[in-house]
């Protein structure tokens, strides 16, 4: 840990703008958690054009406390009206809102908020601790480590979150295509700019970006007018009580630790922390025939999960400019656009901007306790907020957004065909996560491609004697193919076993 | 081959189908990439990597057709298994008889809205304003017509939103930050 890097930092988070901006970041965070259909990504993506506006580390400072905020905002509505204001929610919705069926939305809530801190405090001391040990690690990396890095990132897309496991890898093909277009730099030849100068430069990350999360949300929202919620009635919001405290602190703890560990991975997000926290919540639990039914631990397991990943997620964004979820792409987005380059170099070059980062994101954590505790009512009525008045506000943003970054029209029409084709890909099962990671990956994986090609004079059995890329790459096959490996090998086998007892 | 087609309606075939007609459009792209000598590009043409994802999206194509075909052929031979509709009368009398459809195909069928239809017009509609009417009266419109279209009918809200928000923008955006939005050619005309 770098002292005078952690001393700055302290001294840039003393900055009242910036304290204002961690704060803001804070509450909107929540808000757009609690909006059903807006999550911690949208809203990142859609205040990224904005941040640009501001310092590096008081922009991502503002976006690291919105993605932790907004983990936490969705447990609000998943609470009170059944429906997770964002992915990550979900499986905090199974038990959350029977108990506030049974009036005890308040002590749910009061639970959410202090798992989800507790999740958050011990990601960000991970974050921590571990990020610059990664980045240590990374210093020997060289092109062909980064290639198989960037593959193996590709290759976890097979197993987050959409119905298929090939689409996500279809989606991340697609990312990696629209990452090449423009000027090749290694030659200088244009490629799939189709005479457009503005694309001589790439397709600028931001507008596919508002687009497909954006504008997608806000076609699939149309399908869905008429839906009204019912919100469950909320009187005040309990602190967890000694005894309760006592029941869920082993859960707290576990899954802190899973959703540590799901967010480091490359490409896993939250929600997968969740659905598992929630999971392992329910196999170690005394009473598992409460669960589904309004039980305290089904709650803190996937909460704790879930705002643990976020700081887990930063990890390898930081250390090794890899995301860990498709928040982190969005925020690797953002430093990208400010001119840095997340990796090694960065915990030498700019310390502060790093620990910037982390205490942000503690500090983030800390209010939000405040905020849930004492605002959850006021957010859950915020959560009701008209559909038809809040999303042609977003629409407005989502247009202002994308034209602000260059000032260009074909930027604007680059998120409004992004926004169209995403709806029609998500339609049909392509979500927009795995098309982000291939984007902002694909400079990465493209560069260090073409110097290991280079380096080993054309031959791809070169990346066998790199011990670390090889193994990278044995762990991405393993990752596509394993699932498909194991459901061959056991109908293999149970039809072996099955003519070994005919005969 | 009328049974291969049949077997290819379903959803994830035909997504497999348009993701390789996808990459054949785009590998013929890569073919008219300018020519780079050998030694400018080290061995490593500029058609190089996008042709590997190329062929790997065409793969995945593939893989998206085989599993399509896959499921809907064992969702057919279970219901001829057990002996309904179509099996009784073929694939019009499923229809007929409104036989359960797979998720899938439920999915497939599902209409969308008018609503819906209108909407993305709006929203394609305000790529094509925003140069002709200027970038505040076109947010103006929006807030206008997407509530209505949504079946907002509190006009006072609708009119305050119509006002505030391109208000709002020009304040934070033009004021505060100087970004210049498009002022719209009908105006310079005028």
């Amino acid at each position: 840990m770098d002292p005078t890097g952690l001393s700055i930092a302290f001294s840039l988070l003393t900055d009242p703008v910036v304290l204002g901006l961690i704060v803001a970041g804070t509450v909107a965070g929540v808000i757009i958690g609690a909006l059903p259909g807006l999550s911690s990504s949208m809203g990142v993506a859609l205040l990224l054009p904005f941040s640009l506006y501001l310092d590096p580390v008081p922009a991502i400072a503002l976006l690291s406390a919105l993605y932790c905020a907004g983990t936490f905002g969705g447990s609000i509505t998943a609470v009170l009206i059944n429906a997770p204001g964002a992915p990550p929610a979900v499986a905090t919705a199974f038990d959350g809102y029977p108990m506030a069926l049974k009036g005890e939305a308040g002590r749910a809530l009061g639970i959410a908020a202090v798992s989800s801190v507790s999740g958050g405090i011990v990601s960000v001391l991970t974050l921590l601790l571990a990020a610059p040990l990664l980045a240590r690690i990374a210093y020997s990396f060289g092109p062909p480590e980064y290639f198989a890095l960037g593959v193996f990132a590709l290759s976890m897309l097979a197993s987050i979150g959409a119905e298929s496991p090939v689409k996500n890898l279809v989606g991340g093909c697609l990312g990696l295509l629209i990452a090449t277009v423009g000027i090749d730099l290694t030659t200088g030849v244009e490629r799939f700019t189709f005479g457009v100068p503005q694309l001589l430069e790439g397709v600028q990350f931001i507008p596919v970006l508002i687009g497909l999360f954006a504008v997608t949300e806000l076609l699939n929202q149309a399908r869905h007018l008429g839906q009204e919620s019912v919100i469950a009635a909320i009187s005040a919001l309990r602190l967890p009580s000694r005894e309760d405290f006592r029941r869920v602190r082993s859960t707290i703890l576990r899954s802190s630790g899973i959703g540590v560990f799901v967010g480091v991975l490359p490409a896993e997000g939250s929600t997968m922390a969740a659905m598992i926290g929630y999971n392992e919540a329910k196999r170690w639990s005394k009473a598992p025939e409460e669960f589904g039914k309004g039980s305290i631990e089904g709650v803190a397991g996937p909460e704790a999960a879930n705002n643990a990943a976020t700081g887990g997620a930063m990890v390898p964004t930081l250390a090794l400019g890899i995301p860990g979820s498709a928040t982190a792409a969005v925020i690797l987005g953002g430093l990208q656009v400010q001119g840095l380059r997340p990796g090694p170099y960065l915990f030498e070059e700019q310390p502060s901007l790093l620990y910037g980062i982390f205490l942000a994101m503690l500090l983030a954590n800390i209010l939000f306790l405040f905020i849930g505790l004492f605002g959850a009512k006021v957010f859950s009525r915020i959560s009701l907020a008209p559909r038809t008045l809040l999303w042609p506000t977003v629409f407005a943003l989502c247009l202002v957004g994308a034209y602000g970054l260059n000032q260009s029209m074909v930027d604007v029409w680059i998120m409004i065909v992004s926004g169209l084709v995403g709806y029609v890909l998500k339609r049909n099962g392509f979500g927009p996560a795995p098309i982000i990671m291939g984007i902002v990956l694909g400079g990465l994986i493209e560069t260090s491609l073409a110097q290991s090609m280079i380096i080993f004079d054309q031959r791809w059995s070169g990346f066998l004697g790199r011990p670390i890329a090889a193994t990278l790459l044995l762990l991405a096959v393993i990752g596509v193919g394993g699932p498909r490996l194991r459901r061959c090998l056991g109908g293999l086998l149970t039809r072996i076993a099955r003519s070994a007892r005919r005969t | 081959m009328k049974r291969l087609l049949h077997l290819l309606r379903n959803r994830d075939s035909l997504a497999g189908l348009a993701i390789v007609a996808v990459c054949a459009v785009a590998w013929r792209l890569t073919a008219g990439f300018d020519e780079v000598p050998a030694m400018l590009s080290q061995n490593v043409p500029p058609t190089f990597f996008p042709r590997l994802v190329i062929a790997a999206a065409a793969l995945l194509g593939g893989l998206l057709i085989a599993g399509g075909i896959r499921r809907r052929a064992g969702d057919m031979a279970r219901r001829t298994a057990e002996g309904g509709p179509s099996a009784r009368h073929g694939e019009a009398g499923r229809a007929k008889t409104g036989d359960p459809a797979t998720p899938h195909e439920k999915s497939d069928r599902a209409a969308l809205s008018p609503v819906f239809w209108a909407t993305a017009g709006v929203v394609a509609a305000a790529g094509v304003l925003i140069p002709l009417a200027g970038t505040l009266p076109t947010l103006g419109l929006v807030a206008i017509v997407l509530p209505l279209l949504w079946g907002e009918r509190r006009f006072r809200l609708v009119a305050a939103l119509a006002l505030g928000l391109p208000g709002a923008i020009y304040a934070v955006f033009t004021v505060a930050l100087g970004v210049r939005f498009p002022v719209g050619q009908v105006w310079n005309l005028l």
